[in-house]
């Protein structure tokens, strides 16, 4: 097969405008980690089971590993460095710190973010939907209940 | 793992997707959510010259209500079909289905025509180019053996997606594109029943939307699987029912379909025949239960034994005919 077309992306990634070239077959995780060194995206199965490679695409979580990255021109993609502002960690990080439900934090980016999905689209949801929303992503570490915990402490905040 | 090369193409219209298709055939993979065929990329198990994206063509989105149908377009996501109160409420299996399917960000990324058109499945199959690489090359890959029916003359692959059983409990059609034409075909004629090939769509058609057709009398619907992990896993052994009841309060019509039992998901077909006249008792739907049992194919080839996942298939045929009992309601 003759050499791939290398093509000029503009992404869009925690509001700001990256430009980058690549070629089809980059999965927005590589682009993400590689080229634009936002490395708190984890690869871990790299086949869509695990969950830590998740990010928001127009605010709904997403596998980075079984996305292609020439197909997120023109959508707004939010990695985990993109919830702490001026310095300080955002409400739904410091609440997973506060209730110790990071222990090695392969999951915590993933897992915070289809946790910034959920409460976005429901502001106080039980300990049930909690557990379903983050049922695609595995923790191996903490054996869910702290982090089920540091969600619900945040139910009805309204941030 | 790496993605092989390909050529990448976009089309923005129908139209210019069939001409794209009509261009490359063999040659092209379409893809839509990318939870499939991304992996089945990674995994080698097909080497495309071309990947089409259709996630970009509006034509094929939107779950819009006729007056005797549903049509549902290919594009639309596992979440929507999920989330929907007019498929939650009138069909409940298709809804109770799309709630099971994988995990909700698999099924924010999935799409329906995806989700149907997804290839069968085989421990001796899905897995790594090195793995294979240590393995006799099965019907699957083009070979002349079964590595999970010793001597086995075809492939055993299966068949482990749950939208298309509950579509087909819903006798749904599917509607296929190319330049110059389109056909309209139930569901179950896109199967072939054979797990090399598993579908019938030709290599230029494109699968744009779903037809479902309205009830016309009380009736009620569900579906049930069996997985390993409540949260992600694809079923093991899975039903989708309707049952549909006349003004005297007897079974007017029952359909189930089965589906992680074979290459294609399959129509139980002497449950209606079974079923019909009967007044809605357990023991009735039990003998369907059984039927099921008897047509279920349970081959040692996924992550429970065969012979387990065939005893599940009764077990959920039931509790899918039980499913539809309760969520009996007047026609539409």
């Amino acid at each position: 097969m003759k050499e791939m077309k290398r093509y000029s992306l503009t992404l869009t990634v925690n509001n700001e405008t990256h430009e980058v070239v690549a070629p089809p077959n980059r999965t927005l995780l590589e682009v993400l980690r590689e080229d634009l060194h936002l490395t708190g995206t984890k690869e871990g199965c790299g086949e869509g089971a695990c969950g830590s490679c998740t990010v928001l695409v127009d605010g709904q979580p997403v596998r980075s590993c079984l996305t292609l990255a020439v197909a997120m021109e023109g959508r707004k993609i939010t990695t985990i460095e993109g919830l702490a502002q001026g310095g300080r960690l955002h409400p739904i990080q410091a609440a997973f710190v506060e209730h110790h439900a990071i222990q090695c934090g392969f999951c915590s980016p993933g897992m915070i973010l289809t946790a910034y999905a959920l409460l976005n689209e429901n502001p106080n949801p039980g300990e049930a939907e909690i557990r379903r929303a983050i049922s695609g992503n595995v923790c191996r570490c903490t054996g869910y209940a702290k982090i089920v915990k540091a969600v619900q402490s945040l139910a009805g905040e309204g941030r | 793992m790496k993605l092989p090369p390909f050529e990448y193409l976009e089309p923005s219209t129908v139209p210019e997707a069939l001409s794209m298709l009509d261009a490359y055939r063999d040659k092209v993979q379409i893809i839509a959510g990318g939870t499939e065929v991304v992996n089945r990329l990674k995994l080698r198990l097909i080497r495309p010259d071309y990947v089409m994206n259709i996630k970009k063509l509006r034509d094929l989105e939107g779950i819009v209500e006729h007056e005797q149908s549903i049509i549902i377009g290919a594009n639309v996501s596992v979440k929507e079909i999920r989330d929907s109160s007019l498929l939650q409420d009138k069909y409940k299996a298709i809804a109770e289905a799309a709630f099971q399917v994988a995990a909700p960000p698999l099924a924010n990324m999935g799409t329906i025509g995806g989700n149907i058109l997804q290839n069968t499945r085989c421990l001796f199959y899905n897995q790594s180019e090195i793995v294979l690489k240590g393995l006799d090359v099965c019907h699957k890959r083009g070979g002349a053996s079964c590595l999970a029916v010793k001597g086995g003359k075809r492939c055993f692959s299966v068949y482990q997606g749950d939208m298309a059983p509950a579509l087909i409990a819903f006798d749904a059609q599917c509607v296929l594109e190319k330049s110059g034409s389109r056909r309209t075909i139930p569901i179950m004629a896109l199967f072939t029943g054979q797990g090399v090939q598993p579908f019938s769509q030709e290599n230029n058609e494109l699968l744009t939307g779903i037809i479902i057709p309205k009830q016309n009398r009380a009736y009620g619907s569900a579906y049930r699987k069996l997985r390993v992990r409540g949260s992600m896993d694809y079923p093991l052994a899975s039903a989708a029912a309707l049952l549909a009841l006349g003004a005297d309060g007897r079974f007017a019509a029952g359909r189930l379909v089965i589906g992680a039992s074979g290459p294609a998901p399959k129509v139980v077909d002497r449950v209606s025949a079974a079923l019909l006249g009967k007044l809605p008792e357990e023991a009735d739907l039990k003998a369907a239960a059984d039927m099921a049992y008897e047509l279920s194919e349970g081959v040692d080839n996924l992550v429970l034994p065969g012979d387990y996942r065939k005893k599940m298939v009764r077990v959920f045929a039931q509790r899918a005919l039980q499913g539809a009992r309760t969520d009996m309601k007047r026609g539409m």
